[in-house]
């Protein structure tokens, strides 16, 4: 992959993420401080946790074509870098206790599940995608004129 | 120095291009398969012998190993030319290039399916797949819209 379409990637995960933050944030509030009112500075927090989740994508880059293998160990090295991350900068300064505990693996689950939905509609954009070329080469091909002629060995 | 003569021929006549030389050197057979590009067809071997593979029975060409090899649906041919060579020769009949090693068949195509890692998948009329690297997609992309 180039590095212009890497990074073109890069922004539409970019916002995928931030839409799906907000989804998330709206969840795990709900569920443990459905008390809490934020101000306007709390609009920031998604893109700014977004723009921290961009950065391990950085070790999905390569100029060659990757193996199915290579993508896996490249995507799990990716959740990992993800996972601590976020967690330090959400969770870095505070004293571990109980309710912490509890509040960290949701939101363990969380970035999990943000990056797993991520994929999930990233391909479904692909799938979108191919169908649309595939509609545009069934046009192509009634379009084109064939051309006529048979194998043979030579004489 | 090879010499090349024109000649202006009588409608009635059949047209010919006939290559004089002291030895057929890979040259002069690099020569034939040009010619019969431009007229559909390309020499390939299997086997140790010589083919003509009509253009619209190929489903891709692939470079392996710094060989050329054109697939049919139930074949593979062995070519002298490189794949950009082919590339210029093959983009006027639906010949497309998908990665860095491949040129495809747009005809024989039957449907793309995305694969993973944002390439995409081309499957062809005899089943196989065959991957359309990211870097390309969108020259796909505009050719099937015909804007290519």
């Amino acid at each position: 992959m180039s590095f212009k379409l890497f990074l073109k990637s890069i922004c539409t995960t970019y916002f995928i993420i931030v839409t799906l933050i907000n989804l998330s944030t709206f969840a795990l509030g709900t569920i443990y401080r459905p008390e809490e009112r934020f101000g306007y500075d709390a609009f920031l927090v998604p893109l700014v946790y977004a723009f921290l989740g961009i950065f391990p994508m950085c070790v999905m880059y390569s100029k060659k074509e990757m193996t199915l293998v290579q993508v896996l160990v490249r995507k799990m090295i990716q959740l990992i870098l993800l996972e601590a991350l976020l967690l330090g900068f959400g969770f870095g300064y505070t004293n571990l206790s109980k309710d912490n505990i509890e509040q960290m693996v949701s939101f363990v689950l969380a970035v999990f599940a943000v990056f797993l939905l991520v994929h999930v509609i990233s391909f479904a954009l692909d799938v979108q995608q191919a169908r649309q070329m595939t509609l545009d080469l069934l046009n192509y091909q009634k379009g084109t004129n064939r051309f006529h002629g048979g194998s043979d060995e030579m004489t | 120095m090879m010499e090349i003569r024109l000649k202006k021929i009588s409608r009635g006549e059949p047209e010919m291009v006939e290559i004089k030389c002291h030895e057929i050197s890979d040259e002069v057979m690099e020569i034939a398969a040009f010619v019969k590009s431009r007229q559909g067809r390309l020499s390939g071997s299997l086997d140790g012998r010589q083919y003509e593979i009509a253009i619209r029975d190929i489903l891709y060409v692939e470079s392996v190993d710094n060989r050329t090899f054109l697939y049919t649906a139930d074949q593979s041919y062995e070519v002298k030319q490189r794949v950009y060579e082919l590339e210029e020769v093959l983009k006027k009949k639906s010949f497309l290039r998908i990665s860095k090693a491949a040129l495809l068949n747009l005809m024989k195509v039957t449907s793309i399916r995305p694969a993973l890692n944002g390439r995409f998948l081309a499957v062809l009329s005899n089943g196989e797949e065959v991957i359309i690297s990211r870097k390309y997609v969108p020259d796909l992309k505009k050719t099937l819209k015909g804007e290519g």
